[in-house]
Parts: structure tokens; C-alpha cells; sequence
């Protein structure tokens, strides 16, 4: 038996390497496992690497962009003056919107969630296979980033956290395959998905065909995944597929933020509430 | 011995390639520098060594994907099993001829993995969506070849001065 397991060692190591990986992969599908001991102390090491490639590629772009941004700054300044005006104005009006906003609210009884902390990240690499759309950011657990959170600019949403260790997270963004956010027309207040679609535009879906949505309508998150705040920017309805048959419309939706482009991002929502959501492999749907 | 050297190579060419990306914004295409490096163990490195060096890269690549299902590791492994078993039946002599094979390696990794995801999300349509960007892939991954090919074996020839078996042999 001996000489046997001797005999065709290679043969089995080599089996064993191939086939425990498809094993598991067939076991676990598309949700991944959570971090162990190895994957943590890995990322650990590749993590400061990619922060420390990430500042000297920041540092050679401030030195070179630094003299040429000098010479337009006293312009750009006028125009940011004129422009803060502006927007200390609107942001007064605002305030008085929402002071009546929540007077309204209250009351109708309504309660106002609590939004959770909003934690400031910057995205310092992008995972190699093209197959996942993700990111890694440099604020983990340690940081009140947990599997689930929302992941946003001020443009709009990003994504969702998929894995968070010590000092990093993984960010599914919105436009991977599996991804799917609860959504809505700003202007109708019709609901549906937006589905990512790999690359380019997100697809509309399980929106009735009977909805008030025409091209250029604003689709911002609906809240009901349990993974966006509502009321956060996704993109605009770029292209309708009405047809006369079937319950539901389609289209494609052109995402608000370049996620291609991605450098300071915020990790929104209650962590508490991240945490015991259990596997997030992608919101769920509307409807 | 060479495992740990090929780990740390791949960590090293991963993160380096995760951060290039994220600063060139490339939307969907990315260059697969482990399919380069599994290509040279099935070039260079005896069955053992290589499928357990594979396996590293595998797991590392899996890792660094944000969601390790253990996908990219079986790929890893698979394809440096077929490139030995391609390697047995054609030479893959010279920095060209690697070129060629490293490409056609990353043409199957390329194609088995979107099959295998098509297979896990149950989208339709997802290959579709897939392939267009493969040949964009497998060029960029040439040319990762075309770079690395001299490196690793200097590298090589480094190690096989420094130890009587050598280290990516």
C-alpha cells in the first residue's frame, strides 16, 4: 500500500491540487468563503504594497501636474469663490427645505432613519480578473467597515463591500455581473433593478411595463435592499425597451460615477446592520 | 523552495497589475500576468513542482478577486497541466515561441473562466458579454510575455548558479 502511495505520489498531490480547488468552487459558487488566517496575513502584505505603489505613482503625478495647475489656480480660485457663493446660497435653501422636510415628516409619524457612519476610503488597487468587477480600499474592520456596506461618491453609488479584514475591504462594484440595486425613478417614483452588466451601462429590470419612465430619467436607490440608503444617485435612463408583451420593461441605465476612474470613495450604512445581512454576493432586487 | 519564489513573484506582478489598472482605468480588460507565469512553470518546471507553484498563483489570484471561490486556483492548475502536456508535443523554444504559448494559454484560461461564471451567475448573455474584451486580454498578456519572459529567465539562471537543482527548473 505503501510503495503504492509511493509509487504514484506525484499523481495524487497533483490530482489533490486540482480537484480540491473545483471542489470547492462547485460547493460555493459565486458567494466566496470568508477570509482565514492565510488570506488575512496574504492580504496583509499585499495590501501596504499596493497603498505604498499607490502614494509614489501620487507623489511623481503632484510633482509634474504640480507647476501646471500652479499657473491656472488664481483662475480656477475666482471661479471657486464665485461658485462656494453660489452654493452657500442653495445649501441655506436647502437647510430650510429640509427643516420643513422633517416637520412634515414628523407630522406624518414618519421615522428618521439613522444613516449609519460615513467613512472616508481610497481605492488602492483593482482586482486583477476581469471576470469580478471589484476594488480594494484601504479602510477595513478596524475602521467600522464590514461585509454589506454601501460603498458611494458624491456622484453616486458604487457598490457594496464584499470582504473586510483588518485594515482593507473588497468592493463589489455595481457594475460586476452579480450586483443588483433596489432603484427608482426620481421623477415617477416607479420602482425596479439595476443589474450590472460586466461593463457599460446597467440593465433595467423588473420594472412593470405600465411604469412612467422615458429616456433621461434620473434612477436613484430605492432603500429597499437593505444594502443603499435611499435617495443616492445610480444614473440615467439611457436607452427603453418597450415591448407590447410581457409584464416588465427593460433598458439600460448609464451609471452616475466612472467606476473605471475611482480614487476617494465613502463607505456608508449602519455596520451593525452589514454585519448580520449574512452574505452579500449582490443586493436583492425589487418586486 | 521555488514555490515561495514564484508566490512572491506573483504577489508581486498581481499587485503591481492592480494598481496599474485602477491608474490606466481599464473598464474590463486585464493583462494576466499569473497565466504568464504558469506558462513558464509548464515551460520550465518539473510536474510537482509546478502544479503546487500553480496552485499558489491560483490561490492568489482567487484571493486578490475579492471573492475566492477556489475557481482561478483549479484554472491555474488545469492550465499548467495542459501547457506540460502541449510542451510534450510541440517545443516552446525562444522568447517568440513563448510569446505565442503564453498567449494561447491565456485563450484558455480566458475562455474557461467565463465559461465557468456563465455557469455559476446563470445569466444569459453573460459570455457575450465576456469575450468581446478576451482578445484585448490575450494581446496585453503577450505583451506581459514578451517583457517578462527574459526576467524570468534570468531570474532562473540566477537561482540555478545559486543551487545545483536551480530554482524554476
Amino acid at each position: 500500500m505503501l510503495s503504492l502511495l509511493k509509487r504514484y505520489r506525484t499523481l495524487l498531490i497533483v490530482g489533490v491540487l486540482l480537484l480540491y480547488p473545483f471542489g470547492a468552487f462547485l460547493t460555493t459558487g459565486r458567494r466566496g468563503r470568508d477570509p482565514n488566517f492565510v488570506d488575512r496575513a496574504v492580504i496583509g502584505v499585499s495590501a501596504p504594497l499596493q497603498r505604498g505603489l499607490i502614494g509614489l505613482i501620487d507623489g511623481v503625478k503632484a510633482v509634474v501636474y504640480g507647476y501646471i495647475d500652479l499657473r491656472e489656480v488664481r483662475q480656477a480660485n475666482e471661479e471657486l469663490r464665485a461658485e462656494n457663493l453660489q452654493l452657500r446660497a442653495t445649501v441655506q435653501a436647502l437647510g430650510e427645505t429640509r427643516a420643513e422636510n422633517e416637520r412634515l415628516r414628523g407630522l406624518l409619524g414618519y421615522a428618521e432613519a439613522a444613516p449609519g457612519p460615513e467613512i472616508p476610503a481610497r481605492v488602492i488597487g483593482v482586482n486583477p480578473v476581469a471576470k469580478l468587477l471589484s476594488v480594494r480600499i484601504n479602510r477595513g474592520e478596524k475602521d467600522g467597515v464590514f461585509r454589506g456596506m454601501s460603498v458611494v461618491t458624491p456622484d453616486g453609488i458604487i457598490g457594496q463591500v464584499v470582504r473586510a479584514t483588518g485594515g482593507w475591504a473588497d468592493v463589489a462594484l455595481v457594475t460586476d455581473l452579480q450586483s443588483r440595486v433596489g432603484v427608482r425613478v426620481q421623477r415617477s417614483r416607479a420602482r425596479g433593478t439595476a443589474a450590472g452588466a460586466g461593463k457599460g451601462p446597467l440593465r433595467l429590470e423588473n420594472m412593470l411595463r405600465t411604469e412612467d419612465v422615458q429616456e433621461g430619467d434620473q434612477i436613484i436607490t430605492s432603500g429597499t435592499d437593505g444594502v443603499y440608503p435611499p435617495g443616492l444617485v445610480v444614473g440615467k435612463v439611457t436607452r427603453l425597451e418597450k415591448t407590447e408583451h410581457g409584464m416588465f420593461l427593460g433598458g439600460d441605465v448609464e451609471p452616475a460615477v466612472d467606476t473605471t476612474r475611482l480614487e476617494e470613495v465613502l463607505v456608508m450604512g449602519n455596520p451593525f446592520g452589514a454585519m448580520v445581512q449574512g452574505p452579500a454576493g449582490g443586493s436583492g432586487g425589487e418586486r | 523552495m521555488k514555490f515561495l519564489v514564484t508566490f512572491a513573484l506573483a504577489l508581486l506582478l498581481l499587485t503591481l497589475e492592480s494598481v496599474v489598472v485602477q491608474q490606466l482605468g481599464l473598464a474590463i480588460s486585464r493583462i494576466d500576468v499569473t497565466v504568464v507565469l504558469v506558462a513558464f512553470l509548464a515551460v520550465r518546471a518539473n510536474t510537482l513542482e509546478g502544479a503546487i507553484s500553480s496552485f499558489s498563483v491560483g490561490y492568489l489570484l482567487d484571493l486578490m478577486s475579492g471573492q475566492p471561490t477556489g475557481l482561478f486556483t483549479f484554472l491555474a492548475v488545469l492550465t499548467f497541466l495542459v501547457g506540460k502536456l502541449v510542451v510534450s508535443l510541440v517545443e516552446v523554444r525562444g522568447r517568440a515561441a513563448f510569446v505565442l504559448f503564453a498567449m494561447g494559454a491565456d485563450v484558455g484560461h480566458g475562455l474557461l473562466a467565463s465559461f465557468f461564471t456563465w455557469l455559476t451567475t446563470k445569466e444569459g448573455g453573460v459570455a457575450s458579454s465576456l469575450l468581446p474584451g478576451l482578445p484585448l486580454q490575450v494581446t496585453l498578456t503577450g505583451v506581459a510575455a514578451l517583457f517578462l519572459y527574459p526576467l524570468l529567465r534570468r531570474f532562473e539562471a540566477s537561482q540555478d548558479r545559486s543551487s545545483s537543482t536551480g530554482l524554476l527548473r
